[in-house]
């Protein structure tokens, strides 16, 4: 790896998803010098594996592949992959960053041919498919994977299959002996933008996502509409690989909730409305969608949307938290709840449920200096001047849009803090 | 620039060597492509390649390099040399990795590669490095219209950022509706709790502020220029003007609150005791706290009715959401709340989202207000106080509750100025003498509010509205694609939101007007082709006139003189090429991207003759989209036609359509056009590029006519860059169609 | 009783969920309810609810005083918790119906006969006469609750769990007369005395 180059005047972008994409290239664009960290071996994060985004039904690859387009073009960039911050000290305007880096096995020669991939062996859950899937060994993230350069598993490493993957590699690529790297960056300010993940749907007990295999959660649905997904693009029962019939949308699994994530996840509603719509266009008329929900949160302009779903016959709302799950006939399963427009009790047969489930913030304890507020929904709290700022989902639970908007903003509060560095300095 | 020197590279890696014959594409390159050096290398991208070209560019004065090997997409980082200009033959993803590896193929397979590498030859040698113009220079000054919270917060984040700023409020004092808020939600968590409103502090703030030029009572009469050259002409009132230079605009003119006469059902305008949630709020401002009816007396029970005239199809009604009004009846009963009264919000969905909405609801909760999911149905005078009639969604029955003051959340009506497509279409349905659209579009203009910004283009005065009157983008991950570069709106008037998301907003927008006078004094595009230098210009002595340019640029970047030549501001361009598509004359092009760059491409294909049996397709591909997704069949080694020859386009509105007739000409057998979804829904960051390429696509049967060749064979598709399988089974089908139809004759 | 049901109308005339709060326990949380639906949909004997606890909170706060205090809903409780437990914003629903059902009695509002109502009587008259449950005694009187004939049906459908329960010697009839008693009777009467001196003095300060 050549050698990073930070100075006090150097912006951190700390994750490489759409919010910290987004910080990264607005702060280079305004000429100032960023360095991108990511936790994972591609940028991209969580809108990746997004099938389409709402309300507009647009596909997630075609804004990442101008962000990507905007990253090569621009030399104020520098991207760090397997990248994760250790610990932050300091104070704005000079911060002094630990940066562990992972070992990718695979250096700037790689050319993607993917002949090291075809000679491995060995098999592991592919986590880009959260698990749904195997992956090689050595392996591409995905079709759009940014920086398009192969990695490999460290557990093939001191194997076979890690030999084979070196002997495959025609362009001296794939590097064994790659060690782990430990850095230390002096910047001036940091953008914080480490997203989220899907809050764990086992932790909700009644409803059963460890016990029937054809209760899922929303993310897991939305890889199946990927053609190079685990299904290929179909919407099936992973119990028996069948379209369903009957859909049932759980809202608020695991948001909304004391007893798991307090906060409201903002995007789960329109999330379930767009899916909703994937049911209809593959399925047609052979399978309904039911949507339990307590608010349908369809927000500002974009309750239209809310509306047109409304509109198909083969979509129903049930003013309900859904109390629990038990098994039903063969693999399907039976909700149990109450509607509560009128006090109407059911018991309801589905053949596949969804889990809408939450947006967990990942910020990290013990990682951000002292003076950094992370409230009780651990989420970074804004303080114009303290040098860190919190963008996209380390801020709040936000769409893509907001995130986007909010992690722009982010970008501008870091550039004064740099622009004070330098004017002090100039 | 010294004379063109052609350097072609050819690699050898990825299966390339064993695939095609290199050294075969090494002499076409010379022979065909006049390169002066043709060089293979067995691996190109790596350190020893890359300095074989650097070498040939500093000791050999290559100034031109071909770089026959993966897609333009694959290894940039390697690829990028300064100075020079460059064209990639994509010979992995777009040849091998498309094409089986069988004896039967072998063949085509390698004309595939000759005539890449042929294409590149052909593109570079009619490229020249683009150059910034000059046309502008760093104007660190923004022009922010609108004092409210937007705009404050707007102005004090440019002055922080070290720019000046002249701040423009039409009325006679800075604020707007936060100023008149008694008590806002905290800014960070717990926000179950209400603080005091703190926009007098930041109006000192922007008062004090020496970077921060402020002017009450005043509007903008002109708007000329571009991004870091805009000229502004204020007025006062009182009929004082001054013009200023700024490099960028944001406009955050916020909202007016919808009004409540028009819901008569709801008591709206019927008893000064229903009111909207704007003059609630000055009134309980007004009395300190204290809840009063316009009688004087305490109110002690007050309705607040969500959703009124909003979320509703009915004519009159807003369609949508305006999302802070949840949150703001919550705050508001809970005013209610202490001073002793009694509180109801009647919501269908109680819209309180993210970390901050729920802290808010259960904070409404624990002060003692209720709520009730319900419809409300009328609201009428009961003795001296009021009633509200109800339906109760959840014990399903129909219900009333008495109130001395009803609250109508209505929604948020954008401050925008008019939206000038209607304009533009009342021109182009007057030329086309459609009488029934003239008439509703006159209404419309007719109704269209004034003018805020009076910008002096082409394409009318003001920035066009997305949907509802809102100025938002389009685009889901790029909520500051503006139609207007460099003018940027903030706050309420670009979507519906509260005062806290509008200084997010307003924060971002300030960045992106930054960026804008940043890069306008280097000559680079904005968004989506930031960064490109290159920007159109035009042979005057050719130009009839025609306006076409001028009114199909996306982003109204073009004027017209008085003569009616177009005009390119460089800064107000963003390098899409519509013009260049839109100019029947063809004397509009860009430096590195021109009638000639991709003709001649189309022109070098080797054109093998009508008993071949191989027939050429000419694919003409966006390069965000189908070209991406193209380059993903080939990594998931999907195989389309071996005669298929694809050319990456800007944008679908930048093809001319003299390529398609040239290609006809050429004896090509088809011509497919690949673009973005259009319509309402449309995908093309270019905005109408798809759609203008369509409409053009469909007046070529003229052509094909004259030419007496099969409709069939051009054709123009929607894709998106996930399209990786569909696309090539569409190449494939109309390689099948062509079998059908038979081959063009029209090969020499 | 009735006397203080007239009372509390006067004093909460307009607004049953301030009686709540004052009069309830734990009713200061009905408010906290957003109609989810959880814990109807979780409670075990749920469909023998005439109405379920989210609809009695909203019901409360709709001011239907009559309907919710004589309803047997809040009776059906069994204390399972499950509504607890699952309840995303925290309320102590099983509480509630209990101080519910409780208030309701006070007031003279419970149903007559309402089973678990009648069976929370039969109890106190035992321990609080015996100082311990005589379990014979609390089940005839409920086999006889409903009169005399019904009585003898009752016992009849449950013959062979007496004799079973008999015969393992977990039940003796020799208990209907007399019985066990505790050995400080008086100082049970005492202590309840006390507990019923609080109780009266915890009402007064909650209903202020």
């Amino acid at each position: 790896m050549s050698e990073v180059i930070a100075t006090n005047q150097t912006i951190l972008v700390v994750g490489g998803g759409i919010s910290g994409l987004t910080a990264a290239l607005e702060a280079a664009e305004c000429g100032k010098q960023v360095i991108l960290l990511e936790k994972s071996p591609s940028v991209g994060g969580r809108v990746s594996q997004l099938h389409k985004y709402f309300p507009k039904l647009c596909v997630p690859s075609c804004g990442l592949e101008i962000q990507y387009r905007r990253l090569k073009a621009n030399k104020n960039v520098r991207l760090l992959t397997m990248a994760e911050v250790t610990q932050i000290s300091g104070e704005a305007g000079n911060f002094t960053v630990n940066v562990k880096v992972a070992p990718r096995y695979v250096n700037e020669n790689c050319t993607a041919c993917g002949e090291c991939e075809k000679a491995v062996g060995a098999e592991f859950d592919d986590e880009f498919n959260y698990g749904m899937k195997k992956r090689k060994g050595a392996y591409l993230v995905s079709n759009m994977a940014y920086p398009q350069r192969y990695v490999i598993d460290p557990r093939i490493v001191a194997t076979d299959d890690g030999a084979k993957a070196k002997a495959a590699c025609k362009y001296n690529a794939v590097d064994l002996e790659m060690a782990e790297q430990n850095l230390s960056l002096n910047v001036g300010a940091v953008v914080w933008a480490t997203g989220w993940k899907p809050y764990d749907a086992a932790k909700i007990q009644p409803y059963g996502y460890d016990r029937y295999s054809n209760v899922i959660s929303n993310v897991e649905f939305e890889r199946m509409l990927d053609p190079f997904g685990p299904t290929g693009g179909k919407i099936v029962r992973p119990s028996d690989g069948h379209a369903p019939k009957n859909i049932a949308f759980i809202q608020c699994a695991g948001s909304r909730d004391q007893n798991h994530l307090k906060h409201c996840s903002r995007i789960c509603c329109m999330a379930t409305l767009k899916q909703t719509t994937y049911v209809k266009e593959q399925l047609g008329d052979n399978c309904k969608s039911t949507v339990y929900y307590i608010d349908i949160r369809a927000i500002d302009r974009i309750d239209d949307f809310h509306r047109k779903v409304k509109e198909d016959p083969n979509v129903t709302f049930v003013k309900s938290k859904v109390a629990n799950i038990v098994a039903g006939s063969g693999d399907n399963v039976v909700l149990k709840g109450v509607d509560t427009e009128g006090y109407n009790r059911y018991a309801n047969e589905h053949d596949l449920v969804v889990l809408a489930t939450g947006m967990e913030s990942t910020v990290p304890a013990g990682v951000l200096p002292a003076g950094i507020v992370i409230n009780e929904h651990n989420f970074i709290d804004l303080d114009s001047d303290c040098g860190i700022y919190g963008a996209g989902c380390s801020s709040d639970a936000l769409d893509v849009n907001r995130a986007a908007q909010n992690a722009t903003a982010a970008a501008l509060r870091a550039i004064q803090v740099v622009n004070r560095v330098a004017g002090q300095e100039g | 620039m010294a004379d063109m020197k052609i350097g072609a590279y050819i690699c050898q890696g990825c299966g390339i060597g064993d695939r095609v014959d290199t050294a075969q594409l090494a002499s076409v390159a010379k022979r065909e492509g006049k390169a002066a050096i043709a060089k293979e290398h067995e691996f190109l991208c790596n350190a020893e390649g890359v300095k074989m070209i650097q070498d040939d560019i500093a000791n050999e004065g290559v100034n031109h390099v071909v770089i026959a090997a993966c897609s333009r997409r694959a290894k940039t980082e390697a690829f990028s040399f300064d100075g020079v200009c460059i064209s990639r033959a994509n010979l992995r993803e777009g040849v091998i990795w498309v094409r089986p590896d069988t004896d039967e193929a072998r063949e085509t397979t390698q004309e595939m590669a000759d005539d890449y590498v042929r294409m590149a030859c052909a593109e570079t040698k009619y490229q020249k490095m683009p150059e910034a113009s000059g046309e502008q220079g760093l104007t660190r000054h923004l022009l922010i219209v609108g004092g409210g919270i937007s705009g404050m917060t707007a102005a004090l984040e440019a002055a922080k950022t070290g720019y000046k700023v002249d701040l423009v409020e039409k009325t006679g004092k800075l604020g707007g509706v936060a100023a008149e808020m008694f008590k806002k939600y905290p800014d960070k968590a717990p926000y179950n709790v209400l603080a005091d409103n703190t926009t007098s502090a930041m109006i000192e703030a922007v008062n004090a502020n020496g970077n921060i030029t402020v002017h009450l009572n005043t509007s903008v009469t002109k708007t000329e220029g571009a991004p870091g050259r805009f000229t502004v002409s204020l007025a006062t009132e009182s009929g004082a003007s001054k013009d200023v230079v700024v490099g960028a605009i944001i406009q955050a003119t916020g909202f007016t609150q919808y009004d409540m006469g028009k819901l008569p059902e709801l008591g709206g305008g019927k008893s000064p005791d229903v009111m909207d949630q704007l003059a609630f709020e000055k009134m309980v401002k007004a009395n300190g706290g204290a809840i009063k009816k316009a009688d004087g007396s305490e109110a002690k029970n007050v309705v607040f009715v969500q959703c009124a005239g909003q979320r509703s199809e009915q004519p009159g009604h807003l369609p949508y959401c305006s999302g802070h009004c949840c949150m703001t009846s919550i705050k508001q009963a809970r005013y209610v709340k202490e001073a002793g009264g009694d509180a109801t919000v009647i919501f269908d969905d109680l819209r309180t989202p993210g970390a901050d909405g729920e802290d808010v609801y259960r904070g409404g909760q624990e002060a003692g207000v209720a709520f009730s999911k319900g419809k409300v149905s009328s609201v009428e005078a009961a003795g001296k106080g009021l009633k509200v009639n109800y339906t109760d969604k959840i014990l399903a029955e129909d219900s009333t509750i008495d109130a001395d003051i009803v609250v109508l959340a209505t929604g948020m009506v954008p401050n925008s100025g008019p939206n000038p497509y209607v304009k533009l279409d009342l021109e182009m349905a007057e030329k086309d003498g459609n009488a029934d659209l003239v008439a509703k579009l006159k209404a419309e203009v007719e109704k269209a509010p004034p003018s805020i910004l009076n910008l002096m283009y082409r394409q009318g005065t003001d920035v066009p509205h997305l949907k509802h009157g809102f100025t938002d983008s389009h685009f889901i991950c790029f909520p500051y694609e503006t139609r207007r570069t460099g003018i940027y709106t903030a706050g309420p008037v670009r979507r519906p939101m509260d005062a806290h998301q509008a200084i997010e907003d307003a924060t971002g927008a300030t960045l992106k007007a930054i960026q804008a006078c940043e890069n306008a004094a280097i000559g680079r595009a904005a968004h989506p082709r930031s960064g490109d230098l290159s920007f159109p210009s035009f042979r005057k002595e050719g130009c009839t006139q025609c306006k076409r340019c001028t009114v199909e640029c996306p982003f109204g970047a073009i004027n017209e003189d008085e003569k009616g030549y177009p005009q390119y501001n460089e800064a107000r361009c963003r390098r899409c090429g519509t013009c260049m598509g839109a100019c029947p004359v063809r004397v509009i092009s860009f430096e590195n991207y021109s009638v000639e760059t991709v003709g001649q491409q189309l022109k070098a294909v080797d054109m093998p003759d009508e008993f071949s049996e191989k027939p050429r397709l000419l694919v003409l591909a966006c390069e965000n989209d189908a070209y991406p997704a193209l380059d993903m069949a080939g990594m998931t080694r999907q195989e389309y036609s071996a005669f298929a020859r694809i050319i990456p386009v800007r944008c679908l509105g930048s093809v001319n359509t003299i390529w398609i007739t040239d290609a006809l000409n050429s004896g090509y057998d088809g011509v497919m056009l690949m673009g973005c979804q259009k319509g309402d829904n449309y995908q093309c960051h270019f905005v109408k590029g798809s759609e203008i390429a369509h409409i053009r696509m469909s007046k070529i049967d003229d052509t094909l006519t004259q030419l007496n060749l099969e409709k069939e064979r051009v054709q123009t598709y929607e894709v998106s860059i996930a399209d990786i399988q569909r696309i090539p089974q569409i190449i494939n089908d109309m390689e099948k169609l062509i079998g059908e139809i038979g081959m063009s004759p029209f090969k020499f | 009783m009735s006397d203080m049901n007239q009372a509390m109308v006067q004093k909460y005339r307009s607004n049953f969920l301030k009686e709540v709060e004052a009069n309830v326990e734990e009713g200061t949380w009905v408010k906290m309810c957003m109609q989810c639906g959880v814990c109807s949909g979780s409670c075990p004997l749920g469909p023998h609810w005439e109405h379920p606890q989210q609809e009695l909170f909203m019901m409360i706060r709709a001011g239907k005083r009559e309907e919710v205090l004589s309803s047997s809903s809040m009776w059906m409780c069994t204390s399972c918790y499950n509504c607890i437990a699952r309840c995303p914003r925290g309320l102590p629903i099983t509480h509630i119906m209990h101080g519910l059902a409780s208030y309701a009695k006070r007031l003279g509002l419970a149903p007559k006969n309402q089973p678990t109502s009648k069976f929370g009587d039969i109890f106190w008259d035992s321990i609080a006469k015996n100082g311990r449950v005589n379990e014979l005694k609390i089940g005839v009187s409920l086999y006889f609750m409903n009169g005399f004939s019904q009585g003898i049906k009752n016992a009849l459908a449950s013959r062979e769990l007496g004799m079973a329960m008999m015969k393992t010697k977990r039940m003796s009839p020799t208990e209907y007369f007399g019985g066990h008693k505790c050995k400080d009777l008086s100082g049970i009467a005492k202590m309840l005395k006390k507990a019923k001196e609080f109780e009266a003095e915890h009402i007064t300060k909650f209903g202020e």
